[in-house]
């Protein structure tokens, strides 16, 4: 392999710097025991994660988000699966077309999206309720789930199918033995991923929650706007480790690289 | 009553006519083997015995049944693919037993039975590995066994051995023979390799460009081939162009480049005609025995046998001779050679089609 040049080892270690340098100041702050933002902390202590504990508010909203992300995630996955098996494998005229429209909430502006959203929610009343929410979740996460999902379906091999249909399996049974296994990796890769792409979805969500419906993102942020007290980077840090679990989860589950490339088949 | 007939069987994709006309008939367990070139049309042909594609025009015929409206899945045949195309998340066994439990076999005779066809591939004792746990023979051997199990009337084979190594690859042969032989089962192969469908077949059935040219045992076509393309494609032979000029039951006479040859009795009418002689039948002798003379340009030594270039007046010709540890002529030799009338083949000049 080629050694990189020094401007592009530079290069990477700003990179990562960058990334890295507002997670290490977010976590640092939350260990403080001061009344306010302190970096780093001149006396640590778990203060402000005891704060957490003693603000059901954002218990509340947490366990919103956390319904919310599983709920949206598994309508999108119910969705994008006979999706990418119809796009993956048949053809038939519009097929680009509509791969192009079921990726698109990917290239339109999520500001646009939530207003799209906002108005039509009205317009049928479901303005608020959490099903609405998890519908419009479901179409921002949508896209991710169905890449993962295609990119398993293409990479199998359709032999497979024919020699299981040789042998006398239906249509169903060749889904539900043969094909379903095959590519569950790729499509529980697009799922975890939506999931944590609901979890922390904010610009939408802004749009079309009402009181008894704020997501935790939502929460952090309407706090921000009226406090700056160390609660939010506790916060920020509880879900930073909730995120970074999964993520270990799934690579020990796949190999992170491979769920990101888009790979999803074993 | 043959078991498989194919009759005027076509299939096109649009501009691209890849089977056409094909009609033959495969004999109760009997093996024969689909010999071309790639792209000649011999994965379709198949894939339409299979069901997996449609055929434009023509009927494939099973046991007396048409088989236009029974859909792949019914129609009960053994298929092995060139990719093995194993089930990667189920174990040998799992694979193996896959077609007896869609039948609704019950799980006891089913285990029985799968340990039977796994003793019949070589594979007892492997039943609980997974697919990607074994190597290349073994796959195919549980590709094999999982297509036997259900006792299909046809099995069909395509390219099986193309993803082995050539020293597995004869070894698979002999062994596809056995198990053919064991099990008894009808089995049509599909193959670009010559010698591996000369190896393992009862008859050969050469196509080019979806076409039949040829059917016959696998001596027959060797022998005689009734186009250039089959007698090229199959082994290495001289082809010459020639002039038949005059033709009687005890024999024909030809004339190449001048020279006249002796040939065999041919049913051709005195024209252009090409001339087929394999290098094995290519003979020393001495000048005044010789049909035409020449001399070495090059030599290639092949083990078993040697393998000579001669440049004489009907043409480069190729000769092999036996290695029997003496010494063969040099580049630069001149050299007689001679063969029997017999040994020559008289093809039509243009591509036709002869079945
Ligand atoms: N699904 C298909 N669509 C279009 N053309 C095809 C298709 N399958 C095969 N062909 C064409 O038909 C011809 C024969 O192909 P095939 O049967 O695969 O040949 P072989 O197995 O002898 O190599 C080729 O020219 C190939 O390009
Ligand atoms: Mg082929």
């Amino acid at each position: 392999m080629r050694r990189n040049g020094l401007a592009a080892l530079l290069f990477s270690t700003l990179f990562v710097v960058f990334m890295i340098a507002p997670l290490v100041v977010v976590i640092g702050v939350s260990f403080t025991s001061t009344g306010y933002l302190e970096f780093p902390p001149s006396e640590p202590g778990l203060r402000w994660f005891r704060a957490i504990l003693t603000n059901p508010d954002f218990i509340d909203a947490a366990l919103l988000s956390l319904e919310l992300g599983v709920t949206s995630a598994t309508i999108a996955t119910v969705l994008a699966v006979p999706a990418a098996l119809a796009i993956g494998r048949e053809k038939f005229p519009g097929r680009d077309v509509l791969q192009s429209l079921f990726l698109s909430p990917l290239m339109v502006p999520t500001v646009v999206l939530g207003v799209g959203f906002l108005r039509f929610l009205t317009l049928i009343s479901m303005n608020g309720t959490l099903i609405g929410l998890a519908l419009c979740h479901a179409v921002v996460i949508f896209p991710f789930i169905l890449r993962l999902s295609l990119a398993a379906i293409v990479g199998l091999d359709q032999s497979v199918e024919k020699a299981a249909v040789s042998l006398g399996a239906s249509s169903l049974t060749v889904f539900r033995r043969i094909t379903l296994p095959l590519i569950m990796p790729g499509v529980c890769g697009g799922w975890i991923l939506a999931f944590i792409t609901s979890f922390d979805e904010l610009t939408v969500s802004i749009f079309i929650i009402n009181p008894s419906t704020t997501t935790l993102p939502v929460k952090l942020f309407n706090h921000i706007t009226q406090t700056t007290d160390p609660l939010v980077t506790s916060v920020s840090t509880a879900m930073i480790l909730f995120t970074v679990c999964i993520m270990l989860f799934v690579n020990w589950l796949y190999g992170l690289d491979r769920l990101l490339i888009g790979e999803g088949s074993r | 009553m043959a078991l498989l007939e194919l009759k005027n069987l076509t299939k096109r994709f649009g501009d691209v006519l890849a089977v056409s006309d094909f009609t033959l008939s495969v004999e109760q367990g009997e093996f024969v083997s689909l010999l071309g070139p790639s792209g000649c049309g011999k994965t379709t042909t198949l894939q339409m015995i299979a069901g997996f594609e449609t055929p434009t025009s023509g009927a494939i015929i099973l046991n007396g049944r048409n088989l236009e409206d029974v859909p792949a899945r019914k129609r009960g045949l053994g298929i092995v693919f060139q990719s093995y195309a194993l089930f990667p998340h189920m174990t040998v066994e799992q694979n193996v037993g896959f077609g007896l439990e869609m039948r609704g076999v019950a799980p006891a005779e089913r285990a029985g039975r799968v340990r039977k066809v796994l003793e019949l591939v070589h594979l007892d004792g492997l039943a609980n590995r997974y697919p990607r746990a074994m190597s290349g023979g073994q796959r195919q051997r549980v590709a094999v066994a999982r297509a036997l199990v259900i006792e299909p009337d046809l099995l069909l084979l395509d390219e099986p051995l193309s993803n082995l190594d050539a020293k597995l690859r004869e070894e698979m042969q002999l062994e596809l023979r056995r198990i053919q032989q064991e099990a008894g089962v009808t089995t049509v192969l599909v193959t670009h390799d010559q010698s591996e469908a000369m190896a393992l077949s009862d008859r050969i059935a050469v196509m080019q460009a979806g076409e039949l040219m040829q059917v016959g045992s696998p001596f027959e076509i060797y022998e005689r081939p009734r186009s250039s393309f089959v007698s090229t494609f199959l082994g290495k032979t001289n082809t010459l162009a020639a002039r038949l000029e005059q033709v009687t039951p005890e024999g024909s006479l030809l004339v190449c480049n001048g020279v006249t040859l002796k040939g065999p009795p041919a049913n051709f009418l005195p024209g252009p005609v090409e001339v087929s002689l394999r290098p094995e039948r290519v003979e020393l002798t001495d000048a005044d025995n010789a049909v035409v003379s020449g001399t070495v340009s090059e030599r290639v030594f092949l083990g078993n046998q040697w393998l000579s270039k001669v440049n004489t007046p009907i043409g480069e010709l190729l000769m092999t001779r036996r290695n029997r540890g003496s010494d063969e002529p040099k580049p630069g030799d001149t050299v007689h050679l001679a063969w029997s009338a017999e040994h020559l083949s008289i093809l039509a000049a243009d591509r036709s089609r002869l079945t």
